[in-house]
């Protein structure tokens, strides 16, 4: 076979496969557009607005510890907080993690908190962080709202692809039925962030099954975590059907179509969902090694079947 | 997953071509507009630079300065001498200029600038004309001897015979004589030619040339007379240009022996006076330096303002003294936001939102590409120190957006200023640049910045900057400028593009190698 028919052999095979695949210009027009009125994405851009359909429908969440809706309410949070310990603190509508901050235990002698790395976290210095985050520091608005999480202890499979966080499953759903899974791991070289831009680590997950079956690292496929060389391929995920059933039970929740549902599984082995997203990214195809246009075909069938 | 209505689409689409073809074909049919019109055309900017000192006494220049005719339109003439008066009369066809002061010790500088929009223009001779037995009295005054132009020498009788031009039709006459003058030799010689001296050396310059062609013309009986000027081309020179016009059935009909143009005079030619005169003269006793400055600009036809008139927008903007770079830069804008949508949804190029680079394109339009990007590039610098020395204040979004508008402000100052003292004068244009766009711009960056991270924001500077400088490229095309002020219903193609782009699906240039490994691309 001669160069140029090998080339216009590849370029028909480019061509061919690429009606499987979405693209940003398709996902918006195909399935942000039509499904996700934007007058619903506050539902999913403040993640409290988010926990209180959850909540009236029953979707497990983390719970709720406090909300500061302003800055006369942050002496009082801060009091309430004073003795417990495991909880974090997150901006309603923060964007890339900013401003979320996890604390240990309390420690009664000292009369501070300890953060994750070991460090005191005074009373007076969680006050400031809670108005930083009610001025808005970490939404780039005006205002936002602070709230206070109990920390959720993971599932020993998820603590132990990353152990100074959390790792969270991203499943994407069409109309409530999930179309694609994965895992989102930090690693040390991605500054702890889940971004898989930045280093972090994508795991495809079967969606009939809830085995690991394929990881990408910088756009490479990868069977071993880069860092700790732990295994990430057949991982059997704890708890699969009940994190496909709470992931559909929160798409249920809001009146939005096209969602990336953030799902942890708890040391119970209980799936509670972070939040939702309403533009969720494409990245989650590489994950899988496969577009998203047969996953949404095949989901959209189930439904009818 | 199908669109929705594309037969919306398509019908939307179909309306918007139909509907600007629709008003292009009315404008050039029933309105005369003419596509040509739209070409733009070559304006010189022509600048008399005269020098002159060392004298004690009064002083003295005469020149001549171009009258608009058929072949040229002379506008935005200006005199911004030093010391000396400038006076003007008209001495028959020409428009004398003389600049007049006592006592000049420090020398003096004469600059006087016009602008020039030559056409080319040629004469279709009637084949069967005689020479006429008696002519009106001024054009019969060509007619007449001068010290250089020897009518009656029997040389140039013989040499009238000689060649067959005593006998015929004018315009066979013509053709004979301009061959003879356009046979000599070339010669840079650049004192006077007399007629006659030009015909027996057999070789001359333009002036020798013209003075032949001028004595043989009168010989045969057609009234002749010498044209000075300058031929037109950019940059700084002395050389000025002698050519010949004949009396020619009621018109002066031009010709250059010298480079061989017959009733046709070409668009670079700039005529000065008529007659054998010289071009300047100047009391004695002064060290005279003449040279004259010449500056080429592309600006639209007068055509196209004059024909160009439903919906006349340029009228208005006239009438509103409002400028011209404004009005092109209003009408190219959705053209420029157009080019920003192909590089963003089908190249997949990240840039500082849709409006940005086609406005920093539009602003750079003033000063040039080169200092849109180094104003951008200021800012961004600007920015980056701001934010690396602020992230430890954990300051407010909007106090710190203000902090940073200062931050751009005092960069853009700085940098004049310090061009102003290395004597980079090119440079100190940056701060000329729009700081609104440029506010935006850091605005953008800053946003970027923090939420994307240092790399996206980089990325996404590069793709402003290359859009920028396409947009630039397009947007500054002056036949373009023109096309849409003459057709503002191509506005309307613009808004086809956009309506369908705003439905296409198809993957971004970009998501072919961010998917290669879903697309079987990768070797």
């Amino acid at each position: 076979m001669s160069a140029l028919s090998r080339a216009v052999a590849r370029v028909r095979g480019v061509l061919a496969r690429r009606a499987a695949v979405y693209g940003i210009n398709r996902r918006n027009l195909a399935l942000v557009y039509p499904n996700n009125d934007r007058r619903h994405y506050p539902l999913a851009d403040d993640k409290l607005l988010a926990k209180e359909r959850f909540q009236a429908a029953g979707v497990p969440a983390p719970e709720t510890l406090a909300v500061c809706e302003g800055l006369y309410a942050v002496p009082g949070v801060v009091e309430a907080l004073r003795g417990r310990s495991q909880f974090v603190v997150k901006p309603a509508n923060g964007a890339g993690g900013g401003g979320i901050l996890v604390v240990g235990a309390w420690d009664a002698e000292a009369g501070c908190w300890r953060k994750a790395g070991g460090e005191p976290l005074s009373p007076r210095t969680l006050g400031r962080h809670l108005a930083d985050v009610v001025f808005g520091v970490h939404s780039n608005q005006l205002e936002d709202r602070a709230f206070v999480e109990r920390r959720v202890e993971p599932h020993p499979l998820f603590a132990g692809l990353w152990g100074d966080g959390l790792c969270d499953l991203r499943v994407v759903t069409l109309r409530t039925s999930p179309v694609m899974a994965m895992i989102r791991v930090p690693t040390a070289e991605s500054g702890g962030r889940a971004n898989l831009h930045q280093g972090g680590l994508g795991i495809a997950v079967d969606l009939a099954t809830g085995r690991t079956f394929r990881a990408l690292h910088r756009g490479r496929a990868v069977e071993r975590h880069p860092e700790s060389g732990a295994p990430l391929l057949g991982l059997e995920l704890p708890a699969w059907p009940a994190v496909l059933d709470v992931a559909r039970r929160a798409a249920a929740a809001v009146p939005l179509g096209y969602l990336g549902v953030d799902v942890v599984v708890d040391r119970e082995a209980r799936p509670l969902v972070l939040e939702i997203n309403a533009r969720p990214g494409l990245e989650i195809q590489n994950v899988n090694g496969r577009g998203l246009g047969p996953a949404l075909a095949a989901a959209t069938d189930g439904r009818a079947a | 997953m199908a669109l929705t209505h594309p037969h919306k689409l398509g019908l939307t689409v179909l309306a918007l071509v139909l509907g600007a073809a629709g008003l292009m074909a009315y404008k050039v049919r029933a309105l005369g507009y003419r596509l040509a019109d739209i070409l733009p055309v070559r304006q010189y900017e022509v600048t008399y630079a005269l020098d002159l000192d060392g004298h004690g006494g009064d002083v003295r220049v005469r020149s001549f300065l171009p009258s608009s005719d058929a072949h040229q339109t002379i506008s935005e003439e200006r005199d911004q001498t030093s010391g000396l008066h400038l006076s003007q009369a008209m001495e028959g066809p020409n428009r004398v200029a003389t600049w007049s002061g006592a006592d000049v010790p420090n020398g003096a500088r004469i600059r006087h600038a016009f602008k020039v929009l030559p056409r080319r223009v040629s004469y279709e001779l009637p084949a069967g004309l005689e020479v006429p037995a008696a002519y009106p009295p001024s054009a019969a005054a060509w007619l007449r001897p001068e010290k250089e132009i020897q009518v009656d020498a029997p040389e140039i009788r013989a040499t009238l015979q000689r060649i067959g031009a005593d006998q015929g039709s004018v315009v066979e006459r013509l053709r004979r004589i301009h061959a003879l003058a356009a046979s000599l030799q070339p010669r840079p010689f650049k004192g006077t030619t007399d007629a006659l001296t030009a015909l027996r050396l057999g070789e001359s310059s333009c002036n020798g040339k013209s003075r032949l062609f001028v004595a043989l013309a009168r010989a045969a009986g057609i009234p002749a007379r010498l044209v000075g000027g300058l031929i037109l081309e950019p940059g700084a020179k002395r050389t000025s240009h002698q050519w010949v016009e004949a009396w020619v059935a009621g018109h002066w009909v031009p010709f250059c022996p010298t480079n061989g143009h017959f009733a046709e005079l070409p668009e670079r030619y700039l005529t000065l006076y008529v007659g054998d005169e010289a071009l300047f003269r100047h009391t004695a006793d002064v060290n005279f330096d003449y040279r004259f400055e010449t500056h080429a600009a592309l600006v639209p036809s007068p055509q196209a303002k004059a024909t160009f008139t439903l919906f006349d927008v340029w009228g208005l903007f006239d009438r509103l003294r409002l400028p011209f770079a404004l009005l092109r830069t209003v009408l190219m804008l959705p053209v420029g936001a157009l080019l920003v949508v192909l590089f963003r949804n089908v190249v997949g190029m990240p840039t500082f939102g849709t409006f940005l680079p086609a406005l920093l394109a539009a602003s750079a339009g003033e000063t040039g590409a080169g200092y849109g990007v180094l104003a951008v590039l200021l800012v961004v610098a600007a920015v980056a120190a701001v934010r690396w020395g602020l992230t430890r204040l954990e300051l407010l979004h909007s106090p710190t957006l203000a902090i940073l508008l200062a931050a751009v402000v005092l960069a853009l100052l700085t940098t004049s200023m310090v061009a102003e003292r290395a004597g980079i004068a090119a440079l100190t244009r940056v701060t000329m640049f729009p700081i609104a766009v440029l506010a935006i711009c850091a605005e953008r960056f800053y946003l970027s910045l923090t939420e994307h991270g240092a790399r996206a924001a980089g990325k996404e500077l590069a793709g402003t900057l290359a859009v920028m400088l396409a947009c630039h490229a397009v947007m500054s095309s002056l036949a373009l400028q023109v096309l849409v002020i003459g057709f503002p219903e191509v506005l309307l193609l613009v808004v086809a593009a956009n309506v369908y782009l705003g439905r296409w699906v198809g993957m971004r240039l970009s998501e072919y190698r961010r998917f290669r490994g879903l697309l079987g691309g990768a070797a």
